[in-house]
């Protein structure tokens, strides 16, 4: 696959100072043995992004589009298959053993599922308080009050550090996920689709308690969702994916206003709003046929098999992610036209 | 069918899932339960069918689908009924197919199971049946597997099955929160032109209030097994009086949000069904209560014209919500 | 963002009720209760292992004491169980078999136990080459024609080790030795299975190192299947030894092992049946009460599997 143009302070003249910069990033699964050697799933193909420090990124995309793997492979719980992960100035694709688990210290994760991310066995305090005790930042009784501080901030009573995680509701079990992703103080926390498996006033909960840690820990964060309106909520710019590639990225607000990409534009058109007049008024743009296989993605423009403007230029060059306006990156031949 | 007048409680063993509902749904129309998980509105939905789950049974109310009562019907009425009136679309598709039959077929045995159609009609109705679910390629998808299929394919192979004996009332249980949003949207409107079609009713249970406003013509909102708001479409979103739906409709971001607003997030948890709150069941977590509340509960009364609210205070009562909230 | 909003307050919920719940454990416990057949197998199983202490310290007899009456002797008040063709007390020797069968039984169980937990946990949770060997090494086993080896086992660790001549600890090895492969397999594929659960990725982004999330976090969840393993494997290392003792290839005489015991009226049987017939109810009651007990704890610890 072509290298894509990194969105670097070089080429995008809106970003001041990135804290994590991604360069052509793969990650490619082994699909088992076909008849003919080897498939491969393309699951995340060329992905380059930056996140300035202290801004929400967005990552939007539908199921297999590779989100999910795209933050497992930056934190490293996954490793890539080529391409460069810059935290500051490490590359974290190439640090291994300690090193690598140093880097835990800075980046966290908050899990998708609150129920499965959560050790049954262990107590919420053991939970919260394992961090601690793998780095030997506190010990004793200062761990015990480092844990009940964050319990206090996550909105969880201190009182129950000594109950198991199926005690707790949904809602409190991801307040517990987010304490043990707070409790080493990091930078930079990649969240995989937080809220998705919650109920609806529970969302909301977690939405702001996410806003406001963010504003008093001055934190950076990547927000994986499939969930436009979630993502547009809650992020400063969004990355639009679609099947392994980086389709468009810009200020949240300008890809809800103007969406670039016709991918981008589709997604905004599905989501529904909650207002039957504006509904009414409002047409989904319905997408044909199915979301092509990861293992033989087309070629060319991903999209170019299902985009209701794909002309012949988009089965056969594939358009480079590139800034098309200030600080707005598209991959599209066409951009803005649908 | 005239006039489906749904009115009972339901109960498992000491926990009322479902307490005193009463609603109808006329042919042509669409209605959206809406609620959290444990509100129990798919609990209310399956009494429709008399699928509640053991050890839960109907103690009281009546359910009548034209004249006749479903909770009076014989065992050979109510399959009768299941099978050539309602139709049920549950939210994993992949659990109500058979993995190891042919989706073809199964769409078949579905005609074929309730009389209408012999075998050798029903064979020749599956292919048209999945062209009418906008399956493409239907002619070839028959002889398919249904790990073969998506999941939004899978969904309407669903649909398909129970469309095919052209059912009067047809109940969908979270049919999209399984799929994504861009095939959500199709299948939104698959259902929306096949209520039309077959001038069915549609009863739409979903946790998503944004789906409801793009689909339904009437919304039920239910909380702790109850109807706390119910009325036309517009007016619940415009108009909302129960403080729940109103919190509930300002506790989602909005993709047409224009400013960063905080989202209004409805503290605690919805009550355990076994440990239900005296009063107003909302109370404990209302941010709009009053000394009644605590202790009476309200009656589901008219608000409005078409519109009821079980309240003792009534949004349009308070001034400035947002403030408060 | 950074032009920080006004720092609201959390959205804090530390005055909800917490429902009271059970935890795992009572929750498998109320589970088991529910389990008839589980719990008349926990009775005889309590009922084994307290004659089992008793014996130590007192039985009505001395085992090995013959001629305490008439050979052959039916079940009589002095003697409820009757005596055997060398005149001893068949109750007490009962009750000393009890003593070997648990010995066998838990030693037995504990000895798989510590071969195939580490084996399994390492293959599961390293995978690639570490794997293939053990997993390798477990087909083998399997290929192997079990009970052949464990006899030749028994005669050459007899020899080997100059122990008492096949006495209860060659018996545990020579089992354990061939019969280690379930409980690795099981806990292979427990842990293979554990690894990659969101928990142990997020013990990963706690900083956790390779020995803290095998033993803090994948095997405590693996217990609940490996102590149901475990719990078979009690009845086989029973059945191994009885079996043994049977051909006269087991404990020696005078030991009361119910094998040997059920060998020594064989050939009474036909005016003496109680001879025969003691040991073996005693040892079929010991089987199904463990077979009982572990069905229960499957079912207990997994609510998935249950009818």
């Amino acid at each position: 696959m072509s290298a894509q143009a990194a969105p670097t302070p070089a080429t995008d003249p809106t970003l001041k100072a990135p804290l994590v910069r991604i360069e052509d990033l793969v990650k490619y699964f082994p699909a088992g043995g076909g008849l003919f050697g080897r498939t491969v799933v393309h699951a995340v193909d060329g992905v380059s992004l930056a996140i300035e420090a202290g801004e929400t990124l967005g990552l939007v995309g539908e199921s297999g589009c590779g989100k999910s793997t795209l933050g497992r492979v930056i934190v490293r719980l996954l490793p890539a298959t080529s391409g460069h992960v810059y935290f500051k100035d490490t590359d974290l694709t190439k640090v291994r053993g300690e090193k690598l688990r140093r880097t835990r210290q800075e980046i966290q994760m908050i899990f998708q599922d609150p129920y499965a991310s959560l050790n049954p066995r262990m107590t919420v305090g053991d939970i919260v308080s394992e961090p601690l005790r793998n780095f030997g930042v506190a010990r004793g009784r200062k761990a015990e009050q480092k844990v009940q501080e964050v319990m206090r901030v996550v909105g969880l009573n201190p009182n129950f550090v000594n109950r198991y995680p199926h005690e707790f509701s949904g809602g409190q079990r991801q307040r517990i996920g987010i304490a043990r992703a707070l409790v080493l103080e990091p930078t930079f926390i990649v969240a995989d689709e937080p809220v998705s498996a919650l109920d609806v006033s529970i969302q909301a909960q977690i939405v702001n308690l996410m806003e406001d840690l963010q504003a008093k820990y001055d934190l950076t964060f990547l927000f994986i969702a499939h969930d436009l309106s979630v993502v547009k909520h809650i992020s400063d710019r969004i990355a639009v994916m679609y099947l392994g590639k980086i389709v468009e990225i810009g200020t949240s607000n300008a890809i809800r206003d103007r969406p670039l990409h016709p991918y981008t534009k589709v997604l905004e058109s599905s989501v529904p709003v909650p207002d039957p007049d504006l509904e009414s008024a409002r047409k989904p743009i319905l997408l044909k046929g199915e979301i092509p296989s990861p293992v033989n993605p087309p070629s060319a423009c991903r999209f170019h098999t299902r985009c209701p403007i794909a002309q012949q230029i988009c089965s056969e060059v594939e358009p480079p992610l590139e800034m098309k306006e200030n600080g707005r990156f598209a991959a599209c031949h066409f951009p803005g036209q649908l | 069918m005239q006039d489906l007048r749904v009115q009972f409680a339901t109960s498992g063993g000491t926990v009322t899932a479902v307490d005193g509902i009463d609603f109808e749904i006329d042919r042509g129309e669409i209605v959206g339960i809406v609620g959290e998980s444990g509100s129990g509105k798919t609990m209310t939905a399956l009494s429709i069918l008399r699928l509640i789950p053991e050890p839960g049974k109907i103690t009281s109310g009546r359910i009548l689908y034209g004249e006749k009562d479903v909770v009076e019907m014989t065992d050979e009425e109510i399959r009768e009924f299941r099978g050539n009136e309602v139709a049920m679309i549950f939210q994993d598709p992949m659990t109500s197919l058979n993995p190891v039959l042919r989706v073809g077929f199964q769409v078949e045995e579905a005609m074929a199971a309730h009389a209408r159609f012999t075998r050798d009609q029903a064979k020749q109705r599956v292919v048209p049946m999945l062209q009418r679910v906008r399956i493409p390629a239907a002619k070839d998808r028959v002889r398919d597997y249904p790990h073969q299929f998506s999941g939004g394919m899978r969904q309407r192979a669903m649909i398909a099955m129970g469309v095919s004996n052209e059912p009067s009332l047809l109940i969908a249980d979270e049919p999209t929160t399984a799929l994504d949003v861009t095939v959500q949207a199709s299948i939104i409107e698959l259902l929306r032109d096949l209520s039309r079609e077959l001038r069915a009713a549609v009863i739409l249970i979903t946790h998503n209030m944004a789906l409801v406003a793009s689909l339904c013509n009437r919304v039920i909102v239910m909380y702790a097994g109850r109807v706390v708001e119910e009325g036309p479409t517009r007016a619940i979103f415009k108009n909302p009086q129960h403080p729940y739906t109103w919190s509930l409709l300002r506790s989602m971001p909005r993709i047409d949000e224009t400013a960063k607003e905080r989202l209004i997030s409805i503290k605690g948890l919805p009550p355990d069904l076994g440990k239900m709150p005296p009063g107003c069941k909302f109370h404990p977590r209302c941010k709009f209560r009053i000394d009644r509340c605590f202790t009476e509960e309200p009656p589901l009364d008219e608000v409005d014209p078409m519109q009821r609210a079980r309240c003792w205070v009534l949004m349009k009562n308070v001034p400035e919500p947002e403030t408060k909230a | 963002m950074a032009q920080a909003a006004p720092v609201a307050q959390p959205d804090v919920e530390l005055t909800y009720e917490m429902p009271e719940q059970a935890t795992l454990l009572t929750d498998a416990w109320r589970r088991i209760r529910r389990n008839r057949l589980a719990l008349v197998g926990g009775a005889i199983i309590l009922v084994l292992f307290a004659t089992a202490l008793i014996s130590i310290v007192w039985t009505p007899y001395p085992t090995w004491l013959q001629a305490v009456g008439p050979t052959y002797q039916p079940p009589s008040p002095a003697h409820p169980l009757g005596l055997d063709q060398a005149g001893r007390d068949i109750l007490s020797r009962i009750m000393g078999g009890a003593l070997i069968t648990v010995q066998v039984g838990v030693g037995s169980a504990i000895i798989v136990s510590l071969i195939g937990i580490p084996l399994g946990l390492l293959a599961g949770f390293y995978r690639g080459s570490v794997d293939t060997v053990i997993s390798f090494f477990i087909n083998i086993w399997y290929g192997i024609p079990d009970l052949l080896v464990a006899l030749i086992l028994v005669f050459v660790l007899s020899d080997a080790l100059h122990l008492i001549p096949r006495g209860i600890l060659v018996i545990i090895i020579a089992f354990s030795l061939t019969r280690w492969m379930d409980v690795a397999r099981l806990v292979r594929g427990q842990s293979l299975a554990l690894r990659e659960r969101e928990f142990v990725e997020a013990a990963r982004m706690s900083g956790a190192r390779d020995f803290g999330l095998v033993f803090r976090h994948i095997f405590p969840n693996a217990l609940g299947p490996i102590i149901v393993q475990a719990t078979f494997a009690i009845p086989a290392a029973v059945l191994f030894e009885a079996f043994l003792s049977f051909l006269g290839l087991g404990l020696p005489s005078p030991t009361p092992s119910w094998g040997a015991m059920a060998a020594d009226g064989y050939h009474g049987m036909d005016f003496a049946p109680h001879i025969v017939l003691a040991p073996t109810i005693a040892l079929s009651l010991t089987l199904m009460a463990f077979n009982w007990v572990g069905d229960g704890l499957r079912d207990a610890f997994d609510p998935r599997m249950r009818r």
